[in-house]
């Protein structure tokens, strides 16, 4: 029973000291999250898309939005961002070269972000602070408009 | 002495231990560039003239954005013996123009973060205000 004890120690020590099972603190930043102090200037019904553009500057995605019959149409605006930080273990198993890079995954629901809604005025009509699976609706075509 | 070898010691045994990595997609955006686009003047075809292909150009009913970007990653990883510690910093820039049915610029919208990212710790909070607003200062166009 020591015996195995030890080999088994052993091993977890060999594994450690070679690098192959190591603890890790990793914190990931993309971009920053939307001043507090700027939303609460916004003023739905009053602020225009100009007006939210210079205060809170270029959004990371626009979507359509409220599509009317003769193809006037709104738009969502979308700001996102992410700043996760945690322990982890890595294991190394030499099978596949992984590299490095954090980006934006825009299937992730859990996502904090904030979405402005604008009528086809480009009026704002409200804004919401959340979660990407909150905020945002399903994938939907475009409008299909055309001038002809 | 016995202070001089141990620091020599530790900074030994750490040296082959960090690891510094960038990342840059595409150029940054030129915001003196960005400062001649003029709403209800520009037309779509200048500004591509001016900017490029964008990154991605959306219709919304009438009227359609496109979308410039870039982004620039700094890792940073310190590996000792039983624990690693990396940090992964990314920041963008990002414009959006808007154009009318005729393709005439209504609106546009430009913010600049490539500059801002830095090489840093995971414990360490690199982005205060003071930080941004200098790094803001060096970079034409933004610190305005």
């Amino acid at each position: 029973m020591r015996q195995a004890a030890a080999k088994a120690l052993s091993l977890v020590l060999a594994a450690l000291a070679a690098g192959c099972v190591q603890g890790s603190y990793n914190r990931a930043t993309v971009d920053e999250p939307l001043r507090p102090e700027w939303l609460r200037q916004l003023q739905p019904g009053r602020d225009s898309l100009g007006d939210c553009l210079q205060r809170l500057g270029a959004p990371h995605r626009v979507f359509e939005y409220a599509v009317e019959a003769d193809g006037r149409s709104g738009m969502a605006l979308l700001w996102i961002w992410r700043d996760v930080a945690g322990f982890g273990i890595d294991v190394s198993a030499g099978t596949k070269e992984v590299t490095g890079s954090v980006s934006f995954d825009f299937g992730d629901a859990e996502l904090p972000g904030c979405v402005l809604w604008f009528d086809a005025e480009l009026r704002l009509e409200q804004w919401r602070n959340g979660t990407l699976g909150d905020l945002l609706p399903g994938r939907a075509r475009p409008s299909a408009w055309s001038a002809q | 002495m016995t202070m001089l070898r141990t620091v020599l010691f530790a900074t030994l045994l750490l040296l082959p231990a960090c690891a510094f990595a960038r990342q840059d997609v595409n150029e940054p955006l030129d915001a003196e560039l960005i400062r001649s686009l003029q709403p209800g003047k520009t037309t779509a075809r200048e500004v591509v003239e001016r900017l490029g292909a964008p990154t991605e150009v959306v219709q919304l009913g009438r009227r359609t954005a496109y979308r410039y970007d870039a982004s620039t990653e700094k890792s940073t990883v310190l590996f000792l013996l039983l624990i690693n510690f990396g940090n992964q910093d990314l920041r963008t820039d990002r414009l959006w123009v808007f154009f009318d049915e005729q393709d005439v610029l209504t609106h546009h919208g430009a913010w600049f973060g490539t500059h801002r990212t830095q090489y840093a710790l995971p414990w360490e909070d690199v982005h205060e205000a003071s930080d941004n607003e200098a790094r803001d200062a060096d970079r034409p166009g933004v610190g305005q």
